[in-house]
């Protein structure tokens, strides 16, 4: 009875153990955040496998839970950040310009995700930052920028707005990239600035 | 502690065991819950439906981009044995016609560059009998949208 008891006790902790590993190690975990990747610019992570049979089994069952449908590298490429240029986790709370250059792509945009990897829950029509509105922006050497903020800014500065974003993330996908990113995508790219301007209730 | 040889080896079969289950199932899992999700949201089995712009309250799948119009067509091969007939219709702007199987991979993407695009899917050139074939436009304004809702009623995904 007890050797019985023995073995009961070893193969649960067995399944246990397996069954963590397994959920850890390919970002099933509630809470996890999709910020893995081979390819890093800055704090920018993303994978070319994504979509591929190529991918590892890890990193398909990781992609399968924050980006299942994504495309392949030949037609999409993407990255996420949860973290300001300053290594600092994005929070609602704060105020941030989003900025950048021309990029190596037919079409690229960046969109605000919360931390389940949806559209946050507001009514601001205000999610996404793309190519088309960097281009009316019409800044020299196709600079382009963006306030990211909870409440629409003053003027007529582009916005994203992270309203009930809490501890938002950002991800920038670049659509039919130019010959020469797949195979050089960090000499390439030069990924988007994220500058923290202030939060409420701390200094900046 | 040679009595305890046995009850770790099953203990590391076990985990072993789980540990690759759940590793190789998980995007089956996830793929099939997304194929009910898309048909309980009206995509059809066999024939496209567009997706409302992509809002907080209209997203359904995750990570959508709110700049792009989505058409989406369910597939299983097991009710069409002739295959079949996917097309993508004329669009301006960016669009592409990609096919996802049952193991979330997307196994091939056909880009408009401004021409009506034609597939014929059958069991020899998909991975699986069943998945996902998603049609993506560029459609950053309201206005965007309209244009595609019009073109998108001319996208086909039928039995041969």
């Amino acid at each position: 009875m007890k050797r019985a008891a023995i073995y009961i006790l070893f193969a649960l902790v067995g399944i246990a153990i397996g069954g963590y590993t397994a959920l850890a190690m390919s970002g099933l975990l509630p809470g996890d955040r999709r910020t893995q990747g081979s390819v890093v610019l800055g704090n920018w992570y993303g994978d070319l496998a994504i979509g591929s049979e190529d991918a590892s089994p890890y990193f398909r069952t990781r992609i399968a839970r924050h980006g299942l449908l994504a495309l392949a590298n030949t037609e999409a490429i993407y990255f996420t950040s949860i973290v300001d240029d300053s290594g600092r986790p994005f929070s609602e709370a704060c105020n941030y310009r989003l900025s950048g250059g021309a990029m190596p792509a037919r079409w690229w945009s960046v969109t605000l995700y919360n931390s389940d990897n949806f559209l946050p829950d507001n009514a601001d029509g205000a999610l996404s930052f793309d190519a088309s509105r960097a281009e009316a922006q019409n800044g020299a050497d196709g600079q382009w920028s963006a306030i990211i903020s909870a409440e629409r800014p003053d003027g007529e500065t582009a916005w994203l707005s992270s309203k009930a974003g809490g501890n938002f993330d950002l991800t920038f996908r670049l659509y039919v990239p130019d010959e020469g990113v797949l195979g050089d995508p960090t000499g390439m790219i030069e990924a988007p600035s994220v500058e923290r301007l202030d939060c409420a209730g701390e200094a900046a | 502690m040679k009595r305890f040889f046995g009850p770790a080896l099953v203990a590391a079969v076990l985990g072993i065991a789980v540990h690759a289950a759940i590793i190789y199932l998980s995007p089956q899992f996830i793929m099939d819950r997304a194929y009910t999700m898309l048909g309980e949201r009206g995509t059809p089995v066999h024939g496209f439906q567009l997706s409302p712009q992509m809002r907080p309250d209209t997203q359904s799948v995750v990570r959508p981009s709110p700049d792009l119009a989505y058409s989406g067509c369910r597939f299983d091969l097991s009710q069409a044995p002739d295959g079949l007939l996917v097309r993508m219709a004329a669009f301006d702007g960016y669009s592409s016609l990609s096919f996802f199987d049952a193991q979330t991979n997307n196994f091939l993407t056909v880009r408009g560059n401004g021409e009506a695009q034609e597939v014929t899917l059958t069991r020899e050139n998909s991975p699986s009998d069943k998945g996902i074939i998603l049609i993506r436009r560029l459609a950053p304004t309201e206005e965007d949208y309209m244009k595609v809702a019009e073109i998108a009623k001319s996208d086909i995904c039928e039995v041969q």
